[in-house]
């Protein structure tokens, strides 16, 4: 499970490059199903992927990496920016492709599903799964398609024995060979690999990676490895992208994120995830609290901004954190009467007593809200049973190149970020 | 590895065809089916009726010119069972219970494999395009098969074949057109969530055609409903052609079985039992043996059950 850094991917030509993706799912509200928003599972995502390389797609549940997968896969459609694939030398945009160059792609670009009872025809025997790419292309006459399907077996650590068996006959670990040897069937050179191992026991999880490394060895294999699982990633991927709410907060080369990561998001990502030769064991760590915002309305400015430890006055403040934090109050909520938005930074609260409007105005200038808050607080008027608040407007943190070719979309400096997290 | 290593079990799977293992699953399926007592007697029921339905010429000479009508014995009317000849008795006109009762059972094959084969098709297709496409095309489809399941079976049937005319062809027709909207249903329903598996976008991402991920992947995951469904229906449909025939929709003088208790009802009261009695018996056994079967099959094609 070493991988030791390809001291040629970073010169080594690009197999697929992402541009600007986006993939919005519209929201359909009433009986008319009008469109009531989106939610933005994928907001904007560019990377590139170079032959032979792993890159690590990593984030929490509902960040948009599997769907980014997808897109890649060419499963969904994106609804915005495009996946360019290495066809001959020339990058062509896969969702334009014709004929020839489409089944190119589609036999080039393979993918490893995270359920393995799920990926598999219950009805179909092991022949015919790992056997069914060979057939749609004519790769095999019937009387070879047996060996060819050995073989690949064989690659994947089953063998003849387990042709004529059904997916229900076989362990969890085993099922994934058996997807990982359709993949390799058409001898691709990308596999997106989607959670590939989170189903499986420690164990068989080692085992799996392992095969997945002597493989891309052999074969020159670019992976695209979707997880959540930070130690899994360390020992796998050449580069990694954290994805948060859809878009890209850091990226860049695996062991140099791993010792130093530049956004807290990542920090805390890295915090959550106890590990076991860490010196830091014994000692509480701080990992992430709070919950996920909704995707169809991402906070402003820095959209970690509403669960992170180190925020500040420039991150993005906005009526929703107004909001968001009288949830938690008790005897405040209930007498939010209506928001009006001028803009995400400017709204009038009103509340159903001029009681509770005060109680609001005096809880925001206290301790109880986070200071970073507070300070990005421009104007705070309290008028009878409406307060008006209004935050300084802040444009969305973008990702900035920092040294090394790294990249990450926070307004700290890594020092700062490495300091605060003392 | 923690793999399963029965070495026998591995030499034997070596030495397997793909079509033994094949042949082999669906003798688990059979075997499972006849495990279940109660299925089996449905099953001896079905081959008993389907017996005499195929061999009716032998075992009672066809009338002429048409089998399918009741031949009258006008010497001989209402006479009870156990007259030489009429071993079942004669109805008010003559005709031979017995000769019914075996030539009902051609008729009510007929009728039910008819209705069954064309709405399993035509709701397959339908079922399986409204899943597929989806959209405004599946909005549409299931809109008219809410008007259709909004009208009770019996009375809808009654009335397409009140409107069509007293005929067997036309009970038939006003039963397909009553019974496919169930299929369409099942069909659809499965179909949308069969297409949602991970195998279905393997086979997508493989690069698979459209219609073959429709014909190995989607097809074959989504019937096992629709088969329990038509064996329940093989008899229901009985049933209700019976029910259609004893209220007259059907040709008078007919050997079918809800014709012979329509014409020998008027003589129960008179003590003359036997002319309802008989087919009326063999339209509940004809309804029981398929529902039993169609019970046994889906706790059999189970798959929570299968293959564990």
């Amino acid at each position: 499970m070493n991988s030791a850094p390809k001291p040629e991917s970073a010169t080594s030509e690009v197999l697929l490059s992402i541009s600007d993706v986006q993939k919005y799912y519209p929201i359909r509200e009433g009986a008319l199903q009008r469109v009531a928003g989106h939610v933005r599972a994928v907001d904007g995502v560019s990377f590139d992927i170079r032959r032979g390389e792993t890159v690590g797609l990593v984030g929490e549940s509902g960040c948009g990496k599997t769907t980014l997968g997808r897109v890649v896969s060419g499963l969904t459609d994106a609804t915005g920016g495009a996946v360019h694939y290495n066809l001959d030398g020339t990058l062509s945009q896969i969702d334009h492709l014709q004929d020839l160059q489409a089944r190119q792609f589609r036999r080039n670009c393979q993918m490893v599903f995270q359920d393995s009872f799920a990926s598999l025809n219950p009805r179909h025997l092991v022949l015919d799964i790992v056997g069914r790419p060979l057939r749609v292309y004519n790769e095999a006459s019937s009387g070879d398609l047996v060996e060819r399907v050995v073989e690949l077996l064989e690659q994947v650590g089953l063998g003849r024995q387990h042709l004529y068996r059904y997916p229900h006959q076989f362990s969890g670990g085993q099922r994934q060979r058996i997807s990982i040897a359709r993949a390799l069937a058409l001898n691709p050179e990308i596999i997106v690999l989607d959670e590939p191992t989170s189903a499986l026991d420690v164990s068989v999880q080692a085992q799996i990676l392992n095969l997945l490394n002597d493989l891309q060895a052999e074969r020159n294999l670019a992976y695209l490895f979707v997880t959540h699982d930070l130690s899994v990633v360390r020992h796998m991927a050449d580069r990694l992208v954290v994805m948060y709410l859809g878009k890209v907060c850091e990226a860049g080369e695996t062991q140099s994120i791993f010792a130093a990561p530049h956004h807290p998001y990542t920090r805390a990502l890295m915090a959550a995830k106890p590990d076991l030769d860490d010196d830091r064991a014994g000692e509480n760590v701080k990992g992430l609290d709070g919950i996920v915002p909704d995707p169809a309305r991402p906070p402003q400015g820095c959209r970690f901004h509403t669960r992170c430890e180190m925020a500040t006055p420039v991150c993005g403040w906005e009526v929703d954190d107004v909001v968001r934090w009288l949830e938690d109050e008790p005897g405040m909520f209930e007498h939010l009467s209506g928001v009006e938005r001028q803009s995400e930074f400017n709204a009038e609260l009103a509340f159903d007593s001029e009681e509770a409007a005060a109680k609001l105005s005096m809880a925001i200038r206290s301790e109880s809200v986070p200071a970073a808050m507070k300070s990005a607080l421009k104007r705070l008027k309290l008028d009878g049973h409406k307060v008006d608040i209004e935050f300084e407007a802040v444009d969305e943190v973008q990702l900035t190149a920092r040294d090394g070719g790294r990249l990450a979309s926070c307004v700290l400096d890594p020092d700062e970020v490495a300091a605060k997290s003392q | 590895m923690s793999e399963i290593t029965d070495s026998n079990f591995e030499k034997a799977s070596v030495r397997d065809t793909a079509f033994r293992v094949r042949m082999r699953r669906f003798f688990g399926v059979l075997q499972r089916l006849t495990s279940n007592p109660t299925t089996v007697v449905g099953l001896v029921l079905i081959a008993l009726m389907l017996a005499m339905a195929i061999f009716a010429p032998w075992i009672t000479e066809a009338n002429t010119p048409d089998a399918y009508q009741m031949p009258r014995d006008w010497g001989a009317v209402r006479k009870p069972p156990g007259t030489p000849g009429h071993w079942l008795g004669t109805t008010n006109e003559g005709g031979d219970v017995f000769y019914g009762v075996i030539w009902g059972s051609r008729t009510s094959l007929q009728l039910s494999l008819y209705v069954v084969g064309s709405t399993m098709v035509i709701g397959t297709i339908i079922g399986s395009v409204a899943g597929l496409v989806g959209g405004w095309v599946d909005e549409v489809l299931m809109r008219i098969v809410d008007v259709f399941l909004s009208i009770p079976e019996l009375i809808f049937a009654l009335a397409i074949a009140a409107v069509l005319g007293p005929s067997f062809t036309n009970i038939i027709i006003a039963l397909a057109m009553v019974i496919w909207v169930k299929y369409a249903r099942i069909m659809r329903a499965q179909v949308i969530q069969i297409k949602q598996n991970d195998y279905v976008d393997a086979a997508r991402v493989i690069g698979d055609s459209k219609l073959n991920i429709y014909l190995k992947d989607i097809l074959p995951n989504a019937v096992t409903p629709v088969t329990v469904q038509a064996t329940l229906d093989m008899g229901n449909v009985v049933l209700i052609g019976a029910t259609l025939s004893f209220i007259g929709l059907s040709e008078a003088g007919i050997a079918e079985w809800g014709v012979l208790v329509s014409e020998g009802q008027a003589g129960i009261a008179s003590g003359r039992w036997w002319a309802s009695t008989f087919p009326g018996l063999m339209i509940f056994l004809w309804a029981l043996a398929f529902n039993l079967v169609g019970d046994g099959l889906r706790d059999a094609l189970d798959p929570r059950t299968e293959g564990r």
